[in-house]
């Protein structure tokens, strides 16, 4: 049998070896209560019974603000900093899910030279969870795209490899675990099935409640794991060259579907139903493929309650 | 180069959004080599108005004939009039009692019975009496902004807008919601953000300092904080603190 099995009162020490591969980072929570990934500084502050981080994992890919260019006369530098080794320790199925599917969209070609650098610096480590009110996972199912996966058990964590750097992991970690059965093989990839494009034009009476209650305060897409649009400015400096920053953006802003003269999306409602149509439904070239996740972050954070997939079930018979 | 001539003043003020330009001290050295501070009376003597201005930045609300005769002048001589901070964006601190106390009553509160009152009027923004070419929004405004502004006028362009509300910065940066979470009396998602939700990362609800969003969802903020048990007097209070006038019924 093989050295898979790591026992709870080894897994400070599991957390040291980690850290041989990078800055080891994991959920941990802030002064004012917020659960959010952040450096493990001390053992004691992982939290590791987490339900969600505020923020999920793609802010260490896809910063929330980036230079990615600067211009002077004559030449151009891309603004990507040097990223370092990371470790990040306890990623839930959903949340790898959304790097899986960020890698999609920022490694397929033309490649995104910033992503790309982080994201091959970057070591996942996947923990398994139980899911709460707001989750809309398909529970069991166990997300294979990471580096290792602890499945937590009674008095410890069964272990699986799932890349090279995996097993390294493994091997630099091999004291500190014992043999024990390999873990059930579960179904891999707790996404959603897609929806059908069509829906979008529905004449579901939510479409028009939605509209009128949303705040547009950006909230759903910042704390989305999948959610990518960014926006894109430039700024002149006084030596005559100029910025160009890349931050995240919202298909709910008034400006996102803004082009010169027009805008695609002038009110709330088309925007909503762009939105639906990315999630759930997706488009070119991810067509068929839902970027939805099921971390129920969206309806945890929407000030209003807004759940897009209840539009997709039939709208409930008015009593009278 | 020709030096960019700029003109910088206040009408019915406290002056901070001046101050924030003086402030940003790590710029102006290099800033004062590609602008001409013709008209500046804030921080320097010997100031001229009578020539033509690349821009005019102007801080402060509209209040007194003499606020209209400058904002005329500065208007008639510059390319570019910049409104600078929330009172010249939205009448700001000063006109918070617009419609709450007549002129009179305010002016008797401040100068007594016996005096005779200055003349004034209810304060309002630069864009009620000419037309504004740019805007700076905040109270103070951001350091960056007022810069970023500066700059790209220097550049012969204005800068990109941002049109997000507080809470996008203030999610984005792991802030406990204070409106969903503590059920605080928060504007953050009716207000213009890029201040990187100062007040909320601190504790402190929005209080909306920066003015409307575009396409503020007003309807739907008084009803959410109505459900969180404010009087509806206390809410148009506080939304009135920095813009006095807000359209309640306002969804999109």
């Amino acid at each position: 049998m093989e050295k898979t099995f790591l026992k709870t009162s080894r897994l400070n020490q599991f957390l040291e070896t980690l850290r041989l591969f990078g800055e080891l980072h994991g959920p941990t929570v802030s002064e004012s209560g917020v659960h959010r990934f952040s450096q493990l500084h001390d053992p004691a502050e992982l939290q590791l019974d987490y339900r969600r981080t505020q923020i999920p994992p793609k802010k260490y890919l896809l910063p929330f603000r980036e230079e990615i260019l600067h211009y002077a006369s004559g030449s151009y530098s891309e603004g990507y900093a040097g990223a370092g080794d990371l470790v990040l320790f306890g990623v839930h199925s959903c949340d790898l899910e959304g790097i899986a599917y960020l890698d999609r969209v920022f490694l397929a070609e033309p490649v995104d030279t910033g992503y790309a650098t982080r994201r091959s610096r970057l070591t996942l480590i996947g923990i398994s969870c139980e899911p709460d009110d707001f989750c809309f996972c398909t529970e069991g199912m166990e997300s294979s795209s990471c580096d290792l996966f602890l499945d937590a058990v009674a008095d410890g964590f069964r272990l699986s490899s799932h890349s090279a750097r995996g097993t390294a992991l493994l091997t630099a970690a091999e004291q500190l675990l014992e043999e024990g059965p390999p873990p059930a093989p579960r179904p891999s990839g707790p996404r959603l099935l897609p929806q059908d494009p069509q829906l979008r034009f529905s004449e579901h009476p939510l479409w028009r409640r939605f509209a009128s209650t949303c705040v547009s305060c950006g909230a759903c897409s910042v704390c989305c794991p999948t959610c990518y649009c960014f926006d894109v400015r430039e700024y002149p400096s006084l030596s005559g060259g100029g910025t160009r920053i890349r931050e995240w953006d919202n298909c709910l802003f008034a400006s996102h579907g803004e082009v010169a003269g027009a805008n695609f999306r002038p009110d709330r409602l088309d925007r909503l139903r762009y939105r639906f149509l990315h999630k759930y439904c997706g488009f070119t070239p991810l067509q068929g493929i839902t970027s939805c996740v099921g971390c129920g972050r969206c309806k945890e954070v929407c000030p209003v309650g807004i759940d897009l997939r209840e539009l997709t079930a039939p709208p409930e018979r008015e009593e009278r | 180069m020709r030096r960019m001539k700029l003109a910088i003043t206040g009408l019915t003020a406290c002056s901070g959004c001046q101050l924030t330009l003086l402030n940003c001290e790590d710029e102006l050295p290099e800033l004062l080599g590609h602008c001409e501070l013709v008209y500046f009376p804030l921080a320097e003597s010997g100031n001229v108005l009578d020539v033509q201005f690349d821009a005019a930045i102007v801080e402060g609300a509209v209040s007194t004939p003499k606020d209209l005769e400058l904002l005329f002048k500065l208007r008639n001589a510059s390319t570019h009039l910049v409104a600078y901070g929330t009172c010249a964006l939205f009448g700001g601190v000063a006109a918070m009692n617009n419609r709450v106390s007549t002129r009179r009553e305010l002016l008797r509160s401040v100068f007594g019975a016996g005096e005779k009152l200055p003349e004034s009027f209810p304060p309002v923004p630069l864009a009620n009496f000419v037309s504004v070419d740019a805007a700076v929004t905040g109270c103070p405004p951001e350091k960056q902004e007022i810069m970023e502004l500066v700059v790209a006028l220097a550049a012969g362009t204005l800068p990109p807008a941002r049109s997000y509300p507080v809470c996008t910065e203030c999610r984005s940066h792991e802030n406990l919601c204070l409106l969903l979470e503590k059920r605080e009396l928060c504007l953050g998602p009716v207000v213009q953000g890029g201040c990187n939700a100062r007040c909320p990362a601190t504790g402190i609800v929005c209080e909306g300092c920066r003015g409307p969003v575009r396409e503020a969802n007003v309807a739907q903020e008084l009803e959410l904080l109505l459900e969180r048990g404010f009087g509806r007097d206390e809410i148009e209070r506080r939304m009135s603190r920095f813009k006095p006038e807000w359209d309640y019924g306002k969804r999109s």
